[in-house]
């Protein structure tokens, strides 16, 4: 069934120019997958027929029952160009076979770190919009990260079948609600424009937007229709393509092109009239069995129909009809060869935003030139569990040399330091493999441009890693994904069976492989947690871990745990102290919050312990307000060397400060960790080292004496300065029709979180409503709220940012301080906080 | 209770006089320092009289040397060997708690003390848990009410009566009178055939722990059994959660005369520690504390740690500080864990206000054996782990090493050298 074999595409490998890596990305539920259907439909994996049913990219069972997409899934397309569909294409080419390697990727914002994942190894994204909905929340989610990784969009307006038969909307407005989709990308566009990728726009009178009906199979781009009409009005293609867009109105009955509305009856704009009623009436003809009128207009398109295929009826017929006189592969996959870049083409600018070490390197240019005689750099972007329990493939691109089985390569993770030896491994690919569909095929060895799945190296591999040839110790690894969702939803796990443990410990080992979001750990208190993104996400996670690590062992499961944040509110009303043990040394501090803004720019990495000094304290003293001399003096940053709280400073003319400078940070990263209200980690907060009294001998003031005495004295400075729990806050997104907005208000408002912006989506009935959610109201916030709108409302969340708590958690009986006990008591530490007294000493 | 039942002064007399000691060492706990002086009083009267009795038979016995020790330099419930040859004394009497952990050098007797306990309302919450389902109960206890276990033991026959026979098994102290261990290496060869995976075994089907031992009917596990404590909430009951957590443990409290079943608490310790062993494998540089001079074995326990230590690649240093705590161990922040080699009821320190875990040598050996796996069993008391094979199995598999803490892979020293 399968129209080519893996030796095939094994030799169109070599041909860089005529590879197209890309990736189907947009918001949930504007049939992504449906839409790669019909694509890998045209490589004969599945038949034309079933094609949009199949969800062939959907391999897990709750993919398909929940029909959504979890995990994306890469497919490796053979496309055989005609010479005269190619005759205007410009580019650099080799043949008219091409390999297209496409990763369908999830929708669903808890998954956008599978999209990140797909989107660092293609070069090109096929943005499907639903022409309904529009650009959602997701879609511009996706846009943003892929322009951030330099890779070139065209779009695609799909579910074109909604206009014609559920909506039965008229041509003109049919333009108006199209122009205003491509509209809206090209504004997101046009906001991340970025001078060496060019103009990233979208036009259809260009050919880089295409019309779809990923559930019929068919779609077309502009280019389509001119070829039929350019003969027709003896004008050259892309002339005509201009034509059938825009401001270009043509009128039947004086046969000539205005670029106004004259107002004459039979005026109508070109798209309308060549392009949309056609099709329009085509499929109405089909809808209304008319037969007698249907064939002789087929005759007419040059479309053929076989002799079973007469004898369908209805949506069948229509169906069948739509798919051979407008194949969606054939439009979409010429929109992708003529559009999006070869691996050749893309890598010579993307190489900047991939390469970590000099761009000028041996390593850089043969990423630049796509070199497969050059050194091997290959980045793995995902881990793919196989068929056999609990080994993985290593999914990921080769950006220069070649990989092949039994090379020895050089595994640098994410932790590897140029120079060092950590996070690095020299082993063996046992083979290398690529993906045909659901099955996969061993090759001898995959070139650069080339998607590649490995085996053999699981076990070195967490979720991502640069590859390169064992000699290669000076090259740098592919700069690591950054991932635009962070895991703030956890729960606890633990087995039922006690002697399970090892099961379990096994399973997330797994689990934290097959998805780059997930993070397992381990509590203080002994408790296994597994981090996601949000409550999908983890319920996806657990299933997997139960059903398909463990092997089916039960696992017990704690209510999602929401972990918090400490912070302060004023300065400290005063300078606090604390002795050492041996009460010989005196520390004095102060706490104050962080100045806004400086949290996330510590958070962002834009401020942080490896800057330079002087550009700190630029910034510091122009952004934020420091004094400069000030911005020098910072001790450190915390908790785990990087947080966003620091020391500072103050003393002056202290002796032997330099002495206990080690041991007031290492209790500063202890206490700045777990914070004095619920030992959670503390945020925004500036200790001041206000004043020191040392014992003249060193024995004294040894880190024995000083680490403790650091932690106590924060803690006091903390407690003192009017500290306040700040919690995670979600932004929501939802659309919804009007009439289910009564319903979305009354469940944000029940759940405490709050509307900001609500606005109507132009030519639609519906509304996009952004809010505020505090993530702890969030579990079972899409249950309740479809319940509450019948369905009508789908929410998005993705986490946003920290938001004090205006309650005193000090203060008994307030609901911070309920909060406090309820993690302090979760966390098995005694009940009641640790007073003042206890970290604070008197003179 | 007076001072001469509460302290065993006639048996102590006993045993000085019919050993021949001539110079013995009195270790009393904080606790009851008070009466020191009484009980040297007593003890050396109770001498005179029973060498006067005995004065015919040999008439130049020259006086017994008594000396009080106090403020142990590590746990209090181990018996000071090191304290007492600094005086040159031949015997040790250990007063109040103890672990009753092998001695190496000197014999000792064992003092526990009587705590009372009201016997009926014991038995009656015994039956409780015993009676009505014919479940399997075992009876353990803390050492101080060894005493009344015999007055329990049938005060709770003549409550079942004849026609049922619940169930019920109780321990029995080892012995109070402990010789060096050079004679119990001979008899634990002979009985430790099958020592290697049970724990907290002696044989087949007799265990032993914190001075008690039992012996189970053939074919019964302890899992099998409830295990009833009669005692207060101290280490050697935590010790006795940790080691049998697969148990339904509950305590009485003779002190309250109540019932206790929640264990949460106890529970969760265990949890705690398996969380500091994650974190021991992280760690780069690991301080062994030695936390006793006296529990037999102690040296080759400590061999066997830094074996275990250099070989998972890690450095090792061995400090020597008497109790640890918190500030005394800042001293050395280079150490990202501490292993505390000691008796078992002083092994478990909560480390909370450590800057770095303090862990067992049990602990210590799954933390740094690659592949080991824990399944919930654990281990205190080291003359226990000392035999279990560690060291060998060194079966080094290729996979990277998974780290919790970290959520990901870490490179761990690579014995083999085989990474460039």
């Amino acid at each position: 069934m399968v129209k080519f074999t893996a030796e095939e595409l094994r030799r169109i490998m070599d041909y860089k120019h005529n590879i197209r890596n890309m990736s189907v990305i947009a918001h949930v539920d504007h049939g992504k997958s449906t839409l790669t259907d019909s694509l890998v439909a045209a490589a004969g994996i599945i038949a034309q027929e079933v094609a949009g049913d199949v969800r062939m990219t959907d391999t897990r069972a709750d993919e398909a029952e929940r029909g959504i997409t979890i995990k994306s899934t890469g497919i490796s397309l053979y496309y055989e160009m005609t010479d005269e569909s190619l005759k205007s294409y410009k580019g650099e080419r080799n043949g008219n076979e091409y390999l297209i390697n496409l990763i369908d990727s999830p929708g669903h914002v808890d998954f956008s770190s599978e999209v990140t994942a797909a989107l660092r190894i293609t070069d090109g994204a096929l943005v499907v919009v639903d022409c309904i909905e529009g650009v959602c929340v997701q879609t511009e989610t996706v846009l943003r990260q892929a322009l951030g990784e330099r890779i070139r969009p065209v779009l695609t307006v799909n579910k074109m079948d909604r206009c014609f038969l559920e909506l039965q909307v008229e041509g003109e407005e049919a333009y108006q609600t199209f122009q205003r989709v491509i509209e809206n990308a090209n504004v997101i566009m046009a906001t991340y424009e970025d001078p060496l990728l060019g103009d990233v726009m979208v036009y259809p009178e260009k050919g880089t937007v295409a019309f779809s009906a990923g559930l019929h199979g068919w779609a077309f781009t502009l280019t389509n229709f001119a070829k039929m009409y350019a003969t027709k009005f003896g004008v050259d293609e892309s002339k005509m393509m201009e034509r059938l867009w825009g401001e270009n109105y043509f009128d039947p009955a004086t046969k000539k092109w205005t670029s106004k509305n004259t107002g004459s009856a039979t005026c109508k704009r070109g798209f309308v009239q060549f392009c949309y009623e056609p099709i329009k009436q085509i499929i109405n003809t089909c809808m209304n069995d008319q037969k007698d009128k249907l064939w002789p207009m087929l005759t007419k398109l040059g479309v053929t129909m076989k002799g079973e295929e007469k004898e369908l009826m209805g949506k069948a017929l229509m169906k069948r009809v739509m798919q051979t006189w407008l194949p969606a592969s054939s439009a979409l996959l010429e929109m992708m060869i003529f559009h999006l870049p070869s691996p050749s083409t893309a890598q010579r600018y993307r190489v900047e935003n991939l390469y970590e070490g000099p761009l000028d390197d041996q390593y850089a240019n043969a990423i630049r030139n796509c070199d497969p005689e050059g050194p091997l750099m290959l980045y793995v972007s995902k881990m793919i569990p196989a068929s056999d329990k609990g080994r993985f493939f290593a999914f990921g691109r080769v950006f220069a040399g070649k990989v092949q089985t039994g090379l020895k390569v050089r595994i640098m993770g994410p932790n590897y330091v140029p120079g060092e030896k950590k996070d690095l491994y020299v082993k063996n690919v046992q083979r290398t493999v690529i993906w045909m569909g659901k099955k996969q095929e061993t090759v001898e060895d995959v070139p650069c441009g080339n998607t590649v799945a490995l085996v053999g190296l699981d076990q070195f591999i967490t979720k991502n890693a640069t590859l390169t040839n064992e000699k290669e110790v000076d090259a740098h690894p592919i700069r690591a994904m950054k991932f635009s969702v962070s895991p703030v939803v956890r729960v606890a796990v633990q087995c039922k069976v006690a002697s399970d443990l090892p099961k379990l410990v096994e399973g997330l080992k797994r689990l934290a492989k097959s998805d780059p979001m997930v993070v397992c750990s381990i509590e203080e208190s002994g408790e296994h947690i597994i981090a996601g993104a949000g409550e999908l996400h983890l319920e996806i996670c657990l299933k997997d871990l139960q059903d398909d690590f463990m092997g089916g062992a039960e696992i017990i499961k704690s209510d999602p745990v929401v972990s918090f944040r400490e912070t302060v509110l004023e300065k400290s009303c005063r300078t606090v102290m604390s002795k050492s043990p041996n009460k010989h040394n005196r520390l004095y501090m102060e706490a104050r919050p962080l100045e806004e803004g400086l949290p996330e720019a510590i958070d962002d990495g834009r401020i942080g312990p490896r800057d330079d000094p002087k550009i700190r304290s630029k910034i510091l003293a122009e952004e934020f307000g420091w004094d400069k001399d000030l911005a020098k003096k910072i001790w450190c940053f915390g908790p785990e060397t990087t947080g966003p709280n620091m020391v500072v400073d103050m003393c002056k003319g202290v002796q032997y400060l330099n002495e206990i400078k080690d041991s007031v940070v290492a209790g500063f990263q202890w206490a700045s960790k777990e914070g004095a209200l619920a030992e959670e980690n503390m945020r925004g907060i500036c200790f001041e080292v206000c004043d020191v009294v040392l014992h003249a001998d060193a024995i004294h003031r040894g880190g024995g004496q000083v680490i403790p005495t650091a932690r106590r004295v924060i803690y006091a400075s903390q407690i003192t300065a009017k500290p306040r729990l700040l919690e995670p806050v979600y932004l929501v997104e939802i659309q919804a029709p009007e009439q289910a907005l009564g319903g979305i208000y009354s469940v944000l408002n029940q759940k405490r979180g709050h509307v900001f912006e609500e606005m109507q989506r132009p030519g639609t009935p519906l509304y996009n409503i952004k809010a505020y959610l505090p993530v702890v109201e969030s579990f079972g916030f899409s249950g309740q709220l479809r319940a509450s709108t019948s369905g009508q409302a789908f929410p998005q969340c993705v986490f946003d940012h920290w938001e004090m708590m205006s309650s005193d958690p000090l203060e008994a009986g307030s609901q911070a301080a309920q909060l406090v006990t309820d993690i302090r008591k979760r966390k098995g530490l005694k009940e009641q906080m640790t007073p003042l007294s206890e970290f604070e000493d008197k003179l | 209770m007076d001072l001469e039942s509460n302290y065993e002064i006639g048996p102590t007399a006993e045993f000085i006089q019919s050993n021949k000691f001539t110079r013995v060492a009195l270790q009393f706990p904080d606790e009851l320092l008070k009466d020191a002086v009484r009980v040297v009083s007593a003890l050396r009267a109770k001498l005179r009289t029973l060498r006067e009795s005995n004065a015919e038979q040999n008439d130049d016995a020259p006086e017994v040397g008594l000396f009080v020790m106090a403020d142990t330099a590590y746990g209090s419930c181990c018996v000071d060997e090191v304290g007492a040859s600094h005086v040159d004394a031949d015997a040790v009497v250990h007063y109040g708690h103890t672990c009753l952990s092998p001695t190496t050098t000197l014999p000792a007797f064992f003092v526990f003390g009587k705590t009372p306990i009201s016997v009926p309302d014991c038995v009656k919450n015994l039956s409780h848990y015993a009676l009505p389902n014919g479940r399997r109960v075992l009876v353990l206890f803390g050492l101080d009410y060894a005493h009344s276990i015999e007055n329990i033991r049938e005060k709770f026959a003549e409550v079942c009566g004849a026609e049922s026979k619940p169930e019920v098994q109780y321990a029995n102290v080892i012995c109070s009178v402990m010789n060096p261990s050079k004679g119990r290496k001979v008899s634990n060869e002979v009985q430790g055939t099958s020592d290697n995976n049970s724990f907290g075994t002696v044989s087949a089907n007799t265990y032993s722990i914190g001075g008690l031992v039992w012996k189970l009917p053939e074919g019964h596990k302890m899992d099998d059994y409830l295990l009833f404590w009669i005692g207060s909430n101290n280490s050697a009951f935590a010790n006795i959660v940790l080691t049998y957590n697969g148990c339904e443990i509950v305590r009485y409290d003779a002190l309250e005369c109540s019932m206790v079943t929640d264990l949460s608490q106890q529970r969760k310790i265990l949890k705690r520690r398996y969380y500091l062993m994650e974190k021991a494998k992280d760690a780069n540089i690991v301080g062994i504390l030695v936390g006793t001079l006296g529990v037999a074995g102690y040296l080759n326990m400590i061999h066997q740690m830094k074996v275990l230590i250099t070989g998972a690649g890690k450095k090792v240093y061995t400090l020597v500080m008497g109790r640890p705590n918190p500030a005394k161990l800042a001293n050395f922040p280079e150490c990202d864990i501490f292993i505390y080699v000691s008796c078992a009821q002083t092994a478990l320190l909560d480390s909370k206000e450590y800057l770095a875990p303090v862990i067992t040598p049990f602990e210590a050996m799954l933390a740094f054996n690659r592949g080991c796996q824990w399944t919930g069993e654990y281990v205190m008391e080291f003359r226990d782990l000392i035999n279990s094979s560690p060291v060998e199995s060194r079966n080094f598999s290729e996979e990277a090493r998974f780290s919790f803490l970290q959520g990901g892979y870490v490179e761990d020293f690579d014995p083999q050298g085989l990474r460039s």
